[in-house]
C-alpha cells in the first residue's frame, strides 16, 4: 500500500478527465448534435451502473466479501422511485375507494380477488410512502440498507464466508426475483412498473396524500373549481395530471439534467467510497479481506464491518436503482435475474477489483461495448450477429481472470507508466 | 419389469380362452367387413336398428370411429345406393357449385376419410342424389354421445380410463350407465377400470341425471356407495347437493326432519372421504418430496465432487447438466423417437453417452480454464461463470431456445400402490436414478484403486504427491467424473422437466449449491441428507395454508431460503462439517 497522498494524486488525472470528460466534453456534443439525447440517457444509465459497480467493489475488492445479489439492492431501490413515479404517472388508472390514485401499470395487473371487480383495486398500503419524493428517496436507501443489515447481522455473525456467502446471495438473488415476479405481491408482477410521466412534480414534495394535494391545488386555484371537481367533489384522474408541476421525463432537458445529476451522484459515491477506504476503517477492512483470522485475534469485531461495509454497498445500489429508473423509465424483475448480479461481479472484475477506478471504468467499457456489440456489424469478410456477445463476453470473462487478475487498470497503469517514464511503478498488490 | 412381461402374455391367453367361451367379448374384435356391413344397417330408417349399429359400432373401440360418429352427429353422412340400389355409405361435408349453379357433393369414405372413387376418381354426385340419414330424434342423445362411449372399449387402457372418468363428470353421461353395468360385469376388463365404472354409475345416480330423473333416496344410496368407493370426485359434488337440498328446503319441497337426516348422511359421508383426502394427501407429498430430494441429490451429487473433493466453485455445473439433456435429446433425434413412433430404447442408450460427453466437456473445461484456478476459489467461481455463458450461447445458437425430448412411453402414467395414490413411472425412475448414482460414485470413491488415489489426494496433495501420485491426472480424472455425473442429472432431468440452454442457470445451480452448502463440504453422505432433507421439507412447506393464504412453490423457496440461513447460524458448516484440520480449510 502506498501512503494515502499518494493515492489520492495519481487518481486524480484520470479523475479530472472523467470529470471533464463527462461534465463537459460529453454535454458540448450534446449541443452540436453529435451525440442525441438517447446516447446521452444511455451514458447516464451506465453511470448508475458504475455507481452499482463501486458498491460492490467496495465490499468484494476491499472486504472479500463476494455479494450475488447487489441487483436485487438495485431493484429495491429502483422499485421505490418506480412506485413514486407511478403515482404521479400518466392519466390512466383510477381513483380508488380511499381516494387514492391507482398507478395506471398497477391497475392493468390488479390481482383481484375472486369476486372483486376493477371498481375493487385499492392502491396496497406499501405503496402509500412513496407518494412523497424526500420520504421516497429516504426509503430507496434505507430499504436496501434494512435488507442488507438484516441479511447482513445474520450470515456474517455465524462465520459464512468466501464461497458460502457467495452462494447463499445467489440463492437470496433467486428468492428475490421470484418474489417480485409473483403478480399478488402487487407490484406488476413480471411487467413491472412503467407508464411514468414526471419527475418532482411540485404536489410530491411536500404532501403526504393526494388529498393533501388537492388541497394545496384548491388553494394555488383561488376557489375558481367550478369545472375542475367531480359531482362528489373528488378531483377526477385528468385533473390529477393538471395538478402536476412537474418535469416531464421525456424532455431532454430534463434527461440531461438526470444524466448531469447522476455523474453527480458517481463523484460522490466515488469520494465516499475512497474517504472510506483511506480512513482507518479501511484499514480494517482490508485487514478482513487479507486475514480475518488474524483480525480475530486482535480484538476486532469483523462481523460488525463486515456488515457495514455490505449495507454501504446496498445503499449505493439503491442508489443507482434510483437514479436509473428515471431514465429508463421501466422497471422489470428480469433487472434482479441471477445473471445481472453477476455480470455486475464481471464489471468489476474486467475493470479491476480492488480499485475504485477499475469499477468504474470496467461498467462503463463493458456495457458500452455490450451496447455497440448486441447490434449488427458488417466487418467484410466477417459479420458480427449479437448472438455472439455472450461468447465474446465469457470468453474474454474468462481471459481476464486468468492473465489479467488486476482487471484493465493495470493495463491502464502500465500505459501510463510507459508513457510517463515513471520509474517506480508497481502493480497492484494482488489479492 | 421382466415379471411383468411374462404375465401379460398370460392373461392375454386367458382372455381369449373367455372370450371364445362366452362370445361376448368377440364383439370387441370387429373387422373391416363387420364395420361394413354394421355401417349399411344405418341406412335402414328404424331408429332401433341405428340406435344398435350405434352400440355395436362404441363398443368395437376403434379410435378411427369417433371423427365418424362426430361427421353423423352433424348429419354429413349420407346414403348413396348404386344403380342397383344397394347401399353405400358415404360422407360429405361441404358441397361445391359448377359454373351453371349445380351443387355437386364431393364424396368421401365414411371410415377412412378418404375420397370415395368411383372408376379412380373423387365420386361428385348431385346432391339430390343423397340420402339423409341422420339420427331421429329419440335416439339423438344417443348418437351426441357415441364419441365419448367409444372411448369406453379403446384398445388404449388410458383412453378407455379417462372415458370411464368422464362419463361420471358433468354434464353427466347418463346413457353410458349400461355400458359401464356391461364393463363391470366384464370379469376379463382391468380392475381398475371396473372400479372406476362403478364410481361413474355412482356419481351418475349422485347427481340425479339418470334417465327420467332418479329419486332422492337413490341419490343418497349413491351418495353412501361413493363414500364405500372413497372416491375423490365424489367431493366436488357434494357440496352441489347440498346447495340443492337448501333450495329445496327453502322453497318446501322437503321437510326439516327429511332434510336432518339427509345432511347427517351428508356429514358421515364427506367426514370418511376427507380422512381418506388426507391419508392420501400426506403420502402424496411424501412421495413427491422423496423424489424431489433424489433430484436435488442427483443435481448435487456431481457439485459435490467438483466442490465438495476439489474446491472448485463449478459454476457451469448447470451447463454440464444441460449438455446431458442436449445429448438426450441428439440421442432420440438420432433413433428417431417420436410420440407417434415410440422408441424407448433411446432412453437407455443415453445414459452412457450423456455421462461421456459431458465428462469430455468436463475434462475440456479442467484442462483449459480450471486447473489455473485451484487454489482461488472465487475466481474460479468467475471464470466458469464465463465459461457457463458461453456453453449457453452455443447451445442456443445450434438449437434455438427449446427443444422437445419425449419422454420414453413407459415414463407415462404411474403405478397405483394404495387407491388414488399413483407413483409415476418417471419419478419412480428418477428416484432409481439417484440411487445406483450415488452407489457409482460411493464404489468409484470407496472401492476402487482410482478412488483411494482421489481422496489422498484431496486430503493432502503435496504428501500424495510426493508419494507418486500423478495428482494432475487424479485432478483431470476427478473432474471428468463430477461433470459426467452432472450430464447424467440433465439426462434424467429431461423425463421430468423442459429443456432450455439456460436451464442451468434458472433450474439448477443455486438448489444444487445450497445443497452442498447445507449438507456439509466433502460428504457425500451431507449431499444424501441435505437432498432429502431439503426436499421433503420443501413438498411439506408448499402445500401449507395460513388461513386464505396458500405458501405455493415461490413462498414455498423463499421460506425454504430463511430456512436455511437460519440453519447455518446453528451449523456454519452443514450437517457434515469437515472436523480437525480439514476445517480450516477455505
Amino acid at each position: 500500500m502506498k501512503p494515502v497522498a499518494q493515492q489520492l494524486v495519481e487518481s486524480k488525472r484520470s479523475l479530472v478527465l472523467l470529470a471533464i470528460l463527462g461534465f463537459f466534453i460529453l454535454p458540448f456534443l450534446y449541443s452540436i448534435d453529435v451525440l442525441s439525447i438517447g446516447q446521452i440517457n444511455m451514458i447516464g444509465r451506465y453511470m448508475t451502473f458504475a455507481i452499482l459497480a463501486l458498491g460492490l467493489d467496495l465490499l468484494w475488492g476491499y472486504v472479500g466479501i463476494l455479494s450475488l445479489c447487489q441487483c436485487t439492492f438495485f431493484c429495491l431501490g429502483a422499485y421505490a422511485m418506480g412506485m413514486h413515479l407511478a403515482h404521479h404517472g400518466g392519466p390512466e388508472g383510477i381513483i380508488d375507494a380511499n381516494g387514492w390514485k391507482l398507478p395506471a401499470c398497477l391497475f392493468v395487473v390488479y390481482p383481484y380477488d375472486v369476486g372483486e371487480s376493477s371498481g375493487d383495486a385499492l392502491v396496497p398500503f406499501f405503496w402509500k410512502p412513496f407518494w412523497n419524493l424526500p420520504l421516497t428517496i429516504l426509503l430507496g436507501l434505507l430499504i436496501p440498507v434494512v435488507c442488507s443489515f438484516v441479511l447482513g447481522y445474520f450470515v456474517f455473525r455465524s462465520r459464512v464466508r468466501g464461497v458460502y456467502f457467495a452462494i447463499l446471495s445467489q440463492a437470496i438473488a433467486v428468492a428475490g426475483w421470484l418474489v417480485f415476479c409473483r403478480n399478488d405481491v402487487k407490484l406488476c408482477g413480471t411487467n413491472g412498473l412503467t407508464r411514468f410521466d414526471v419527475i418532482a412534480p411540485a404536489e410530491s414534495l411536500t404532501t403526504f396524500h393526494p388529498e393533501d394535494a388537492k388541497d394545496q391545488w384548491i388553494a394555488s386555484h383561488d376557489g375558481d373549481m367550478g369545472q375542475d371537481l367531480n359531482s362528489d367533489g373528488k378531483l377526477d384522474q385528468l385533473d390529477y395530471s393538471m395538478a402536476e408541476v412537474g418535469f416531464s421525463l421525456s424532455e431532454p432537458n430534463v434527461q440531461l439534467s438526470l444524466y448531469l445529476l447522476t455523474l453527480t451522484c458517481l463523484f460522490g459515491s466515488f469520494f465516499l467510497c475512497k474517504w472510506i477506504v483511506n480512513s482507518r476503517l479501511g484499514r480494517v477492512l482490508i485487514a478482513i479481506r487479507d486475514d480475518e483470522s488474524t483480525l480475530n485475534f486482535f480484538g476486532y469485531k469483523p462481523h460488525q464491518y463486515k456488515i457495514f461495509a455490505f449495507c454501504i454497498a446496498a445503499a449505493l445500489a439503491g442508489l443507482a436503482g434510483m437514479l436509473y429508473i428515471p431514465q429508463m423509465k421501466i422497471i422489470t424483475p428480469s433487472n434482479m435475474e441471477a445473471v445481472r448480479s453477476v455480470l455486475v461481479v464481471v464489471w468489476v472484475a474486467v475493470g479491476g477489483r480492488g480499485t475504485l477506478r477499475g469499477a468504474i471504468l470496467g461498467a462503463l467499457t463493458v456495457n458500452l461495448l455490450y451496447n455497440y456489440l448486441t447490434s449488427e456489424h458488417d466487418y467484410g469478410l466477417f459479420s458480427w450477429s449479437p448472438d455472439y456477445w455472450p461468447i465474446f463476453l465469457g470468453i474474454a470473462f474468462v481471459l481476464v481472470v486468468l492473465y489479467l487478475p488486476n482487471g484493465l487498470i493495470e493495463v491502464v497503469d502500465r500505459v501510463k507508466a510507459r508513457l510517463g517514464n515513471n520509474s517506480n511503478f508497481n502493480p497492484i498488490e494482488k489479492v | 419389469m421382466n415379471q411383468f412381461h411374462s404375465v401379460i402374455p398370460f392373461v392375454f391367453l386367458i382372455l381369449a380362452c373367455l372370450s371364445n367361451l362366452f362370445g361376448q367379448a368377440s364383439e370387441q374384435k370387429i373387422n373391416e367387413s363387420e364395420l361394413l356391413s354394421l355401417l349399411q344397417s344405418l341406412a335402414v330408417d328404424d331408429d332401433e336398428v341405428r340406435a344398435n349399429v350405434i352400440t355395436s359400432l362404441a363398443k368395437s373401440g376403434d379410435p378411427q370411429l369417433e371423427r365418424f360418429f362426430e361427421l353423423y352427429r352433424q348429419g354429413s353422412v349420407y346414403n348413396w345406393p348404386d344403380e342397383s340400389g344397394s347401399v353405400r355409405i358415404v360422407v360429405n361435408e361441404e358441397t361445391v357449385m359448377d359454373d351453371d349453379f349445380n351443387e355437386f357433393a364431393p364424396l368421401f369414405e365414411p371410415v377412412s376419410g378418404k375420397p370415395f372413387l368411383v372408376d379412380g376418381k373423387q365420386a361428385k354426385p348431385d346432391l339430390l342424389d343423397l340420402e339423409d340419414i341422420s339420427p331421429g330424434r329419440k335416439i339423438r342423445t344417443l348418437v351426441n354421445s357415441s364419441k365419448f362411449l367409444l372411448r369406453l372399449f379403446s384398445k388404449d387402457q388410458e383412453v378407455r380410463s379417462s372415458g370411464v372418468k368422464k362419463c361420471g363428470d358433468p354434464p353427466f353421461l347418463p346413457e353410458a350407465v349400461p355400458f359401464l353395468k356391461e364393463i363391470i360385469d366384464d370379469p376379463s376388463v382391468d380392475a381398475k377400470i371396473r372400479w372406476l365404472s362403478k364410481e361413474s354409475i355412482s356419481l351418475i345416480r349422485f347427481s340425479g341425471k339418470l334417465e327420467g330423473g332418479n329419486s332422492l333416496t337413490d341419490r343418497i344410496n349413491a351418495l353412501q356407495e361413493l363414500g364405500k368407493l372413497k372416491s375423490l370426485r365424489a367431493n366436488a359434488r357434494i357440496k352441489n347437493f347440498q346447495n340443492e337440498l337448501n333450495e329445496s328446503y327453502a322453497s318446501g319441497r322437503i321437510t326439516a326432519g327429511v332434510k336432518r337426516k339427509l345432511d347427517g348422511e351428508i356429514t358421515r359421508v364427506t367426514k370418511s372421504l376427507e380422512s381418506h383426502k388426507d391419508s392420501v394427501d400426506l403420502a402424496g407429498n411424501l412421495f413427491r418430496g422423496f423424489s424431489y430430494g433424489s433430484v436435488l441429490i442427483l443435481m448435487a451429487l456431481g457439485l459435490a465432487i467438483t466442490f465438495g473433493l476439489m474446491g472448485v466453485i463449478n459454476m457451469a455445473h448447470g451447463e454440464l447438466m444441460m449438455i446431458g439433456a442436449y445429448v438426450t435429446y441428439e440421442v432420440q433425434i438420432y433413433f428417431g423417437h417420436t410420440p407417434d413412433t415410440p422408441i424407448d430404447s433411446y432412453y437407455f442408450a443415453a445414459l452412457p453417452l450423456a455421462f461421456l460427453v459431458s465428462a469430455l466437456v468436463g475434462l475440456v473445461m479442467e484442462g483449459v480454464v480450471v486447473r489455473h484456478l485451484y487454489n482461488r476459489p472465487l475466481e474460479s467461481l468467475l471464470a466458469t461463470w464465463g465459461v457457463g455463458l458461453l456453453l449457453i450461447q452455443l447451445v442456443r445458437i445450434r438449437y434455438g431456445d427449446n427443444i422437445g425430448v419425449n419422454s420414453p412411453t413407459w415414463a407415462r402414467g404411474g403405478y397405483e400402490i394404495a387407491q388414488d395414490i399413483v407413483l409415476p413411472y418417471a419419478r419412480l425412475y428418477l428416484i432409481g436414478l439417484c440411487v445406483a448414482a450415488v452407489s457409482f460414485v460411493y464404489f468409484i470413491l470407496r472401492r476402487t484403486r482410482q478412488g483411494m488415489l482421489i481422496r489422498a489426494t484431496m486430503q493432502n496433495r503435496d504428501m500424495a504427491r510426493s508419494l507418486g501420485v500423478r495428482t494432475r491426472n487424479v485432478d483431470r480424472f476427478t473432474f471428468a467424473l463430477g461433470s459426467g455425473i452432472a450430464g447424467v442429472a440433465g439426462y434424467g432431468w429431461t423425463i421430468i422437466g423442459g429443456v432450455t440452454p439456460d436451464m442451468g442457470q434458472t433450474n439448477f445451480i443455486v438448489d444444487s449449491f445450497l445443497v452442498v452448502v447445507t449438507g456439509g463440504v466433502g460428504e457425500l453422505a451431507g449431499v444424501l441428507f441435505s437432498g432429502l432433507g431439503i426436499g421433503v421439507l420443501s413438498k411439506a412447506i408448499e402445500p401449507m395454508e395460513f388461513g386464505d393464504f396458500v405458501v405455493g412453490p415461490v413462498w414455498g423457496k423463499v421460506l425454504l431460503l430463511v430456512f436455511i440461513v437460519a440453519f447455518i447460524q446453528f451449523r456454519p458448516s452443514g450437517l457434515f462439517a469437515p472436523k480437525g484440520r480439514l476445517a480450516d480449510k477455505k
